[in-house]
């Protein structure tokens, strides 16, 4: 029987994933009307990040963010998949995963509101040293 | 599974479709790739025309939301929870975004295209919230 409890934080950081996107709307889109953009109108092809030097920098925030969460946490899922598959579900791997994912909250409230660049480089530091100790795992894990 | 296999076989044929408009209309700019230093695909944005790009705006775009996708409809097969609802949201989700290729490689209307993305976040969401509750609640 596989042990599927290591799935759970993957969970829910897809699931935050999709939040932060909502937040990205509900920030976006008021935004835009108040620039006096009309989506309508507008010439096509345009892209999220046409946006980054017409909106207010606080407002990209959250897009930058939904972004980053679709750039390293992709080694995660990948990483907490082959654990699984490999029986390397322990105390120790669900710890770091559930701390990667705690971490990567915070980040993202973090980079959506306040984001000065230090204390949001600390937090990645210590999310990015927890996947590096899951990762280690997996390749042992997985060479079994 | 045949969604995931079906949506990473799709980003390589928009891979294909990427090079296969980029590279003659570099060659019509007579960009010369072979003199090019740390330049990226991205560079080529001020210099191809606009639908040229837009295949590799759609190529970049595949590796972001969907890579979500493909951890979610993974954890939810090997869970045991792969069938009958889960197996639909991810074949809508693999539809729309074939769909909002299409869409952002030729015409790409920003409001039609948007459109067809919140859809595909939706069944996104939905699968997200089916495997938040199988290994999550449990």
């Amino acid at each position: 029987m596989i042990d599927y409890s290591l799935l759970a934080p993957g969970a829910v950081l897809a699931l935050w994933t999709l939040v932060m996107l909502l937040w990205l709307a509900g920030t976006r889109f008021p935004a835009m009307a108040k620039s006096g953009m009309d989506v309508k109108t507008a010439q096509p092809g345009g892209r999220g990040q046409d946006l980054e030097q017409v909106l207010p920098a606080s407002v990209n925030w959250k897009s930058h963010n939904y972004t980053h969460l679709l750039e390293q946490p992709t080694l995660f899922y990948a990483v907490i998949i082959f654990l699984t598959l490999a029986g390397g579900v322990t105390q120790t791997t669900l710890g770091l995963a559930w701390a990667y994912t705690g971490l990567r909250v915070v980040h993202s409230v973090y980079q959506a509101t306040i984001n000065q660049v230090m204390v949001r480089f600390s937090i990645f530091v210590l999310s990015t040293i927890c996947l590096l100790a899951l990762n280690v795992m997996a390749v042992i894990a997985t060479l079994g | 599974m045949g969604p995931v296999a079906a949506l990473a076989a799709w980003s390589m044929v928009m891979w294909v479709w990427m090079y296969a408009t980029r590279i003659p209309a570099m060659q019509k700019q007579k960009i010369d790739a072979k003199g090019l230093v740390g330049t990226t695909g991205r560079t080529l944005d001020d210099a191809l025309p606009a639908e040229v790009q837009w295949k590799a705006h759609n190529y970049n775009h595949l590796m972001e939301q969907p890579t979500v996708f493909y951890a979610v409809a993974l954890a939810l097969a090997i869970g045991g929870q792969g069938d009958g609802l889960n197996t639909q949201l991810a074949w809508a989700y693999v539809a729309l975004r074939v769909v909002h290729s299409l869409v952002q490689a030729t015409i790409n209307r920003v409001m039609l295209r948007f459109a067809i993305f919140a859809v595909a976040s939706l069944a996104l969401v939905a699968l997200c919230i089916n495997a938040f509750m199988a290994f999550v609640i449990v």
